[in-house]
């Protein structure tokens, strides 16, 4: 009999308690809805929680274009082909053909220097050259 | 022109060592605000016209204040008091004194100043918005507890102004660099010796 009594003591408390919560709720609602504001200052906010809140987005936004800006140098430096020598004989070769440099090969030109050499010649010399970086 | 108008009307003192009469534009009504104000949840405002107008009574003898970095309000340093407010156009425009000998800081730095570069901002309690979720809050009911100075760019009006006119106060009521039409008026509406107030509603010109 006394669990019982218990029992519903607690259950009545509880309901008391979600009825007060939800009474508030309302109260806070019915404000809201209302329409009414208690004070409103036509200046622009400085320290309030907002511009806060605002000021720490801004710093973590900063610091992440800043760690991106570091990861896609570096990424570039990674997938940049790293340049590589070419064996002499095909140096020569091609210097014979009137290139001498490697920076800027145009096909025209590549052709005309590799005219003497064997189909299977000249595609060895274009595969040194791909691997070296000087053709794309 | 439509223009209601109000003032408190103070007895003249020659050569008042503590009245230094400023002039300004507080805000603009039936126009959003640049900016949200503060209070306002991040939503841009609009004081309605008849809010405004509603609300004048509430600004007469309200201070202004003013924060030391200039940037906002703070309601403890009451620098100044508002004498007079009309609604013209679409302009509240405010004129009273600052207590200069009490403020010879605030006087210096407002005399000193770059022209142009100080503004005003309201404080206003128990406003009544139309509708919380609208992107632009309209108020219909407010009532003016206060004004504070500030840089302009640090109102959420861009359009308000401050200014301290030349001379020390040597008229009633009115701020001393008076217009012509304030001129008028008090030639017309005169109660020196007495605190009064006076209202001249709806008229075409003012104070005609």
């Amino acid at each position: 009999m006394e669990i019982e009594a218990s029992n519903i003591l607690e259950k009545l408390n509880s309901t008391v308690s979600l009825l007060e919560r939800t009474v508030a709720f309302l109260e806070q609602r019915e404000a809201l809805m209302s329409g009414d504001v208690q004070k409103i200052v036509a200046a622009v906010e400085q320290s309030g929680e907002g511009s806060l809140r605002e000021a720490e987005l801004e710093r973590k936004l900063a610091a992440a274009e800043q760690q991106i800006a570091q990861l896609s140098a570096q990424a570039s430096k990674a997938a940049a082909p790293a340049r590589k020598t070419l064996p002499a004989v095909t140096t020569q070769l091609l210097a014979k053909g009137g290139i001498t440099s490697l920076e800027s090969i145009e096909a025209g030109a590549l052709d005309a220097a590799l005219t003497g050499l064997s189909l299977e010649q000249r595609i060895a010399v274009k595969a040194q050259l791909i691997r070296a970086g000087a053709l794309a | 022109m439509r223009l209601e108008a109000l003032a408190v009307t103070l007895p003249e003192v020659a050569g008042h060592p503590n009245r230094v009469p400023f002039e300004g534009v507080l805000t603009l009504v039936d126009e959003p605000s640049n900016r949200p104000p503060s209070g306002a949840r991040g939503h841009r405002v609009i004081l309605t016209r008849e809010a405004a107008i509603a609300a004048l009574p509430s600004l007469l003898g309200m201070a202004v204040d003013y924060a030391p970095g200039w940037d906002g309000h703070d309601a403890r340093r009451k620098c100044g008091i508002i004498t007079h407010a009309d609604v013209e156009g679409n302009r509240i425009e405010v004129s009273g004194y600052l207590f200069g000998k009490d403020f010879p800081e605030v006087e210096e730095k407002l005399r000193r100043g770059d022209a142009g570069s100080m503004g005003m901002s309201y404080e206003l309690a128990d406003a009544h918005v139309a509708d919380l979720n609208a992107a632009v809050w309209s108020l219909t009911r407010a009532t003016f507890t206060g004004a504070a100075i500030l840089l302009r760019e640090k109102a959420a009006y861009k359009s308000t102004s401050f200014r301290l006119c030349a001379k020390r106060c040597r008229t009633t009521g009115i701020a001393g660099s008076a217009k012509p039409e304030r001129k008028a008026a008090e030639r017309q509406g005169r109660t020196s010796g007495r605190n009064n107030w006076q209202m001249q509603t709806g008229k075409e010109t003012r104070w005609r």
